[in-house]
């Protein structure tokens, strides 16, 4: 038998040339795709970037910021709206600072300096440009830090975060809707709202209550008792048969009339809350079901065994394991719900969208632009969207890969 | 341990299913307490408002205009009618987005997977971008922002090869409609169908027989092409148009009907039914077709002095030539030809070069010249159109050479040389008909079963072949790029979870990269991706309600405008819901059988 002589191992192939064939010229057929798809990607992204530059009319944009912010949000009281974004920002930050003290804040900590980051460079626009807001716009940036700080520095305020939220998010929506009376903390009525503000504040609000309410209806379907659990079932399945606009319509239509009282009576955006809140809350219940059914029947048995009543099981047990599961569909959920609210215009609110779509391309200003700016307005409002929710969305893989959902 | 001889008896108040029942009573009585509320709220409301409460309104006339209308359909129909048109468009745009969304994502998410670097990160950046934008706003996009200003209007459209047309009315193609001898084919198609049946079932025990692998359906097939291609050519014979089909044309109006013309007087009388789908040959010996010349906005840049007459294609006249209604305008301006004779530019030849140059199409003030009449005095048109599903004919409207010129000598009054121009016994100007006529002629040719229908453009929307509207588009388009994006994952997400083993165990078996996809990877990744798929075309589905967006007429932009003019909003909030549940019940219940025969079966 002949032995084949030692040979040294083939050598690593390094550097720029091995990448570029590995990835770029492996074979034929791989060099053809990649030039072409490369001059094609090259094309349009130069002819892009040369109108994004010279062919675009973004003036029509910069001059409504305020539009886009906050519609008609009284101008002296400009500072309430940052202010009560400063407060979120610090419960973000304080969340951030913990959790990166505990060592685990990858998540929290990315989404948070996403956020940040964002209200740094507005602040650096409004100390340049808009005198008006500066100073809210720092203390917004400060409170931030601020958070982040005492997160970092105080771990004990671990036992307060929770209660932290609880208070903060009233202060927010007192900030937003004022207290009476006259000067600083006027009432400013929610007609008065729009732009990003109402944005924001639909999903918050929608997500917030259609968290607790998703749980009970999830809770229903699983429910033993045939009358609750074929109530919640026909809810779930009638609010998930139809799209959320033509919930919208139907609030706006219909909510006066259940409640027998004047159209004018009901304000738009109480009619649009509705129908997110009944629409988001049938999603987040299918989401929560599906947690609830990747816990182990032998916890609860288990549960009961040791003598913990059907409720103290629910909540102390199972409710808690489900919950964890569906974390990262639920953050899809808000996104979704993010994305959604662009659909309020059918009630007549003038959110982020409706600014974009409805107002800005019928000023005057803008009409003076051959063809309009709406080309301008859709890539800006792609833009601002995509900013939030895809920073959410990369959260919401990586909580997904850190509990390990999937792999089982 | 409990004694078994005397169970303890539970008092019925701490009894388990006591408590449930009562429990479940206590819920029932809630809920229905609240209906009932709600109910008399609701009937109070409607009864002081006085708005309709039931479905009386359906019968009556809708007045709703229509663009996209899959059946006939005008604003005299009831709302009955509208309403089953928004469901009918539901269902257009829903299924074809579908099918190409399908396509787009699978394509997408394997190119997500691609060993290509390049391809990988367009792929990656597609999803990540489309998925995280409203819908809404890529509606928008698209339909506004590129639809309506990217390609010319409607007298400059893209021309793509084979007679398809881009503008922003939509994109028009050539279409093939049941012509007057489908008739004649329908005996032979429906023979094809059984032969079909027949061969099938025949090859099918066949091979059943035999024992041995085959396939049943290209001898079904071969037979069925067979037989259905020698009906056409036998129907094409027995094909010659009937005698008393006869089209009615005003050529100055530029449009006429097909119809059955019963008492052969040649013009068509109300009891005479108009007949669609006719191939017509309409000749104009010599006419004039007039424009002004105007400052148009086009791919969001103004064009100045902009000359547009309604499109000819080569081929389709002897000569094409301009003239200027007014003497003056003559010796000031020239005409530059972009598309000739379809579009050109006015401009003053400053320089005296002879030839247009960068500038001169606008004045020293820079402003474009406006309202300049001017005439194409066209020699030898002939066009084939083929007549649509309601018999209408539409080119372009000429008028006679000698009013033309009678007119233009009337637009000059004043000037000397404009006389020249009057025909020698011209008629007078005011009475038309005694004017004198256009030289023309129409022809109903023959045509096979099948009618072959190219668009035209004859003045300012196509006519013949199929079109879609720019609104379709629009909408199709979001909706597909949208729902691509998230397929795409689904579409990566099931390819990477079949077992690497069953790569590496093809490769083994010495299967080519591209067998090892398609014929072991693919057919189990897609059992995968099934189930998350079905649920993607349901929300495609119901995010077609966008329409309105894009100023599409499916079921909810109708109802809500239905809505608005009735005031019915209890019965049109019921219609919604349950249209909705419908549709999404169907679609559910029909891919729900696909996926149960493709799932797999657990042993």
């Amino acid at each position: 038998m002949e032995m084949i002589p030692d040979r040294l191992p083939p050598a690593r192939e390094r550097g720029a040339p091995a990448w570029l064939r590995r990835n770029l010229f492996h074979g034929p057929v791989n060099s053809v795709v990649s030039l072409l798809v490369g001059f094609v990607l090259l094309s349009a992204v130069s002819s892009l970037v040369r109108w994004t530059l010279t062919g675009a009319a973004w003036a029509p944009i910069w001059s409504n910021m305020k539009l886009l912010a906050v519609y008609r949000y009284p101008a002296d009281l400009l500072w309430r709206p940052v202010v009560a974004l400063g407060v979120i920002l610090l419960l973000l930050g304080l969340g951030a600072g913990l959790s990166k003290r505990a060592g685990k804040g990858v998540i929290v900590g990315g989404v948070f300096w996403w956020f940040t980051g964002a209200t740094f460079v507005i602040t650096a626009l409004a100390i340049a440009f808009w005198p008006s807001v500066r100073l809210p716009w720092a203390i917004a940036s400060g409170m931030a830090l601020a958070g982040y700080g005492a997160g970092l520095r105080v771990p004990a305020l671990v036992r307060i975060q929770a209660w932290s939220w609880a208070v903060g998010l009233p202060v927010v929506l007192i900030l937003l809707y004022g207290l009476g009376g006259e000067g600083p903390m006027e009432v400013v009525r929610t007609t008065e709202w729009g732009g990003f503000l109402l944005t924001l504040v639909l999903a918050g609000v929608g997500i917030a209550v259609s968290f607790p309410l998703g749980i009970l209806l999830a809770l229903g379907r699983r429910s033993d008792l045939p009358a609750i659990k074929w109530f919640c079932i026909g809810v779930i399945e009638l609010v998930r048969g139809a799209p959320l606009i033509t919930w919208l319509f139907i609030a706006s239509l219909m909510v006066p009339l259940l409640l027998d009282v004047s159209p004018d009576s009901i304000p738009a955006l109480a009619r649009a809350l509705v129908a997110i809140t009944l629409f988001s809350s049938a999603y987040m219940a299918e989401n929560v079901r599906g947690g609830l059914q990747s816990v182990p029947s032998g916890q609860g048995e288990a549960a009961r065994a040791l003598g913990l009543s059907g409720w103290q099981t629910t909540r102390l047990i199972v409710l808690p394991q489900a919950l964890r599961a569906v974390i990262p569909a639920i953050v899809g959920q808000a996104i979704g719900l993010f994305k959604d609210t662009s659909l309020v215009f059918i009630v007549g609110l003038f959110d982020f969208f409706e600014i974009g779509r409805k107002v800005i391309p019928s000023q005057p200003d803008s009409l003076q632009y051959a063809g309009g700016v709406l080309l301008e307005v859709s890539l800006f409002m792609a833009a601002v969207y995509w900013f939030f929710s895809y920073r959410m969305s990369m959260a919401s893989r990586q909580l997904e890969k850190e509990l390990g959902v999937g792999e089982r | 341990m409990r004694n078994a001889e005397a169970p303890e008896r539970i008092p019925f108040w701490r009894n388990v299913k006591t408590i449930g029942i009562l429990a479940q009573v206590v819920f029932a009585a809630l809920v229905l307490i609240g209906i009932a509320i709600l109910w008399t709220n609701v009937t109070s409301a409607l009864s002081r408002s006085n708005l309709p409460a039931d479905f009386g309104f359906l019968d009556s006339r809708a007045g709703i205009p229509i663009a996209e209308r899959p059946i006939p359909y005008s604003p005299d129909d009831p709302y009955w009618r509208a309403l089953v048109i928004g469901v009918l468009n539901t269902l257009k745009v829903s299924l074809v987005g579908v099918v190409l969304a399908s396509v787009l994502g699978v394509g997408i998410g394997v190119s997500r997977l691609s060993a290509n670097w390049l391809l990988r990160q367009i792929a990656t950046w597609y999803v990540e971008i489309l998925r995280n934008t409203p819908l809404a706003v890529q509606i928008i996009f698209w339909y506004t922002a590129v639809l309506a200003t990217l390609p010319p209007t409607i007298t400059a459209p893209l021309r793509l090869p084979g007679g398809v047309y881009l503008s922003n009315r939509g994109l028009a193609f050539p279409f093939a409609y049941p012509g007057f001898g489908f008739r004649a084919w329908l005996p032979w198609l429906i023979a094809a169908l059984v032969a079909y049946v027949v061969v099938m079932a025949v090859q099918r025990r066949r091979i059943a027989r035999a024992d041995r692998p085959g396939r049943a359906w290209p001898w079904a097939v071969a037979a069925a092409v067979a037989l259905a291609g020698v009906g056409y050519y036998a129907a094409s014979f027995a094909s010659d148009p009937p005698e008393t089909l006869a089209v009615d044309l005003n050529v100055e109006r530029g449009r006429g009907i097909t119809f059955r013309d019963l008492d052969a007087d040649g013009s068509r009388d109300r009891d005479e039914p108009a007949v669609g789908f006719v191939p017509v040959t309409v000749r104009v010996e010599e006419g004039v077709l007039e424009a002004r010349s105007q400052n148009l906005v086009e791919q969001r840049r103004v064009k100045p002095s902009t000359l547009r007459f309604p499109i000819l294609e080569e081929g389709e006249y002897a000569s094409a030539e301009l003239r200027f209604v007014n003497e003056a305008d003559a010796e000031r301006y020239e005409v530059h030809w972009i598309d000739e004779p379809t579009t050109g530019r006015l401009y003053v030849d400053r320089n005296g070069n002879g030839a247009w140059d960068a500038g001169e199409e606008v004045g020293e003030d820079g402003v474009g010249f406006r309202n300049v009449r001017t005439q194409l005095v066209v020699t030898g048109f002939e066009r084939r159109v083929v007549s649509d599903r309601d018999g209408q004919v539409r080119i372009p409207g000429f008028e006679p050479v000698d009013a033309a010129e009678e007119e233009a000598a009337a637009g000059g009054a004043g000037f000397g040389p404009a006389s020249l121009f009057t025909a020698p016994g011209g008629a007078d100007g005011d009475d038309e008909a005694a004017g004198p006529a256009l030289e023309t002629s129409t022809v109903i040719g023959s045509s096979g079963p099948l009618v072959w229908s190219t668009p035209t453009v004859p003045v300012s929307n196509y006519a013949g072949g199929f079109s879609f509207t720019p609104s379709y588009l629009a909408l199709l388009l979001a909706l597909v790029i949208y729902t691509s994006s998230f397929i795409a994952e689904i579409v990566r997400g099931g390819i990477q979870a079949v077992p690497k083993g069953q790569t590496e165990a093809a490769k083994a078996l010495g299967l080519s990269s591209g067998q090892t996809f398609g014929l072991i990877v693919f057919p189990q990744a897609v059992r995968i991706i099934l189930p998350p798929m079905i649920s993607q075309y349901l929300n495609l589905t119901k995010n077609s309600s966008l329409g309105p967006l894009a100023a599409y007429g499916e079921i909810f932009a109708i109802s809500t405008i239905v809505a608005n003019q009735t005031g019915a909003s209890v019965p049109v909030t019921l219609l919604i819901i349950v249209s909705y549940l419908a549709i999404s019940f169907a679609f559910a219940f029909v891919l729900n059988i696909v996926n149960a025969r493709m799932a797999i079966v657990e042993r």
